[in-house]
């Protein structure tokens, strides 16, 4: 049964149905979620909401797009402004610690490349980083993640050059082992 | 291929260790999703509210807030009606419109976990509560509320109670670190201030304000 057979049934109230839909889409939408948060909480939670809005907003759904499109942009707008809200908590958790003068701890030691790569992957601007996980991670095409960031397929496309650009630059003194 | 290519095709490979998700715990978190739906579905108000009915619900929330805020400046020494009621109108009226539930959730929250942590029992669902009021406290911080110092401090003390409740492990023994946050309750005197803060029903708005 496909995704609109689905929804038919979904809108008349099949419960059945809802869990099919569920099951058919709840890997990508975790997946995401994980990649984006790091966090196996944040990441039920932020899938959970997804589905929750989703079903809601059910109604609303015209299938102009792709059902998995449109389950898409909403779990993005979930996990962004989640995200942002944790980050602000984090943030202020951290001045917190720092004024106290808890912060710190003792020097890491020397970083590796998995290592420096994922602090890079962090340090990358939202949008970038975003794309990045999208394209490069999850194998979502630009116009999916046009579709779901609502911004245009070239913009992903410049978003994913800028942000490849700024991992090789924070990687450069490994680059010589990669490309022997 | 050029360098650049060879080393973007690198990072996207080892880049599939950054975050890498678990199985998806499909089963868990349909379970929780039917559960808050039914929640939603419970909580979600049987009347429309009409244009004018937005109207007066915002009206009442001002003027509940605005006891609270006149309860705050009408004890500081020094404080005159006149710049109770400059600071008053000064503040921002999206925060008082959501400070009013706020607090009063605040001080539930607060207070029946006291009293069932004393009887020796702390539900679950103080956490998620407690993660849940964080972000709004978060938000009144950020907004002119915290311009009173009065009434930042006590932000600030929530916040401390609220992260020390929400990251209550769910399992295990608790006891030590309940114990710590109602000492902490105690000795900041959070609840007699809160409820100080808190709009009360039938209080008698004239002399606040």
């Amino acid at each position: 049964m496909d995704d609109r057979e689905l929804i038919a049934r979904v809108r008349a109230g099949d419960p059945a149905a809802e869990r099919a839909l569920y099951d058919a889409h709840v890997d990508r939408v975790y997946r995401l979620s994980y990649r984006m948060a790091g966090d196996d909480d944040l990441a039920r939670d932020f899938t959970q909401e997804t589905f929750i809005r989703a079903f809601e907003k059910l109604e609303t759904f015209r299938g102009e797009a792709a059902f998995s499109t449109w389950l898409h942009s909403i779990a993005t707008s979930v996990v962004l402004n989640g995200l942002r809200k944790v980050k602000r908590f984090r943030r202020r958790e951290a001045d917190l610690d720092e004024a106290d003068g808890v912060a710190g701890g003792a020097p890491r030691a020397e970083p590796d490349l998995k290592r420096r790569l994922a602090q890079a992957i962090d340090g990358l601007p939202e949008g970038y980083r975003t794309v990045f996980l999208l394209h490069d991670v999850e194998g979502y095409t630009h116009e999916e993640i046009g579709a779901a960031l609502d911004i245009e397929t070239g913009t992903s496309k410049a978003q994913l050059s800028r942000a490849r650009a700024k991992l090789r630059d924070a990687l450069a003194d490994f680059a010589g082992d990669w490309i022997r | 291929m050029t360098d650049d290519e060879r080393l973007d095709g690198e990072l996207g490979r080892l880049a599939r260790d950054y975050h890498r998700p678990p199985e998806t715990p499909r089963d868990e978190m349909w379970a929780r999703i039917q559960a808050e739906r039914g929640r939603r579905r419970e909580a979600a108000p049987v009347v429309p509210l009409r244009p004018w009915m937005r109207w007066s619900v915002a009206a009442a929330a001002v003027l509940v807030l605005g006891i609270a805020i006149g309860r705050l400046t009408a004890g500081r020494p020094g404080t005159t009606p006149a710049a109770a009621t400059t600071a008053l109108r000064g503040a921002d009226v999206a925060y008082r419109v959501a400070a009013a539930p706020y607090l009063t959730r605040t001080e539930a929250l607060l207070t029946s976990f006291r009293a069932q942590s004393r009887a020796g029992r702390v539900d679950a669902d103080f956490a998620a509560q407690a993660q849940d009021l964080l972000v709004t406290t978060r938000l009144m911080l950020n907004s002119p509320a915290a311009r009173d110092p009065r009434l930042a401090s006590l932000l600030q003390d929530l916040e401390v109670m609220l992260v020390q409740i929400a990251q209550l492990p769910a399992d295990g023994d608790t006891r030590g670190d309940v114990e710590l946050i109602n000492n902490g309750l105690e000795q900041r005197s959070v609840i007699l201030r809160l409820r100080a803060a808190s709009p009360m029903p039938g209080v008698n708005a004239r002399g606040a304000l």
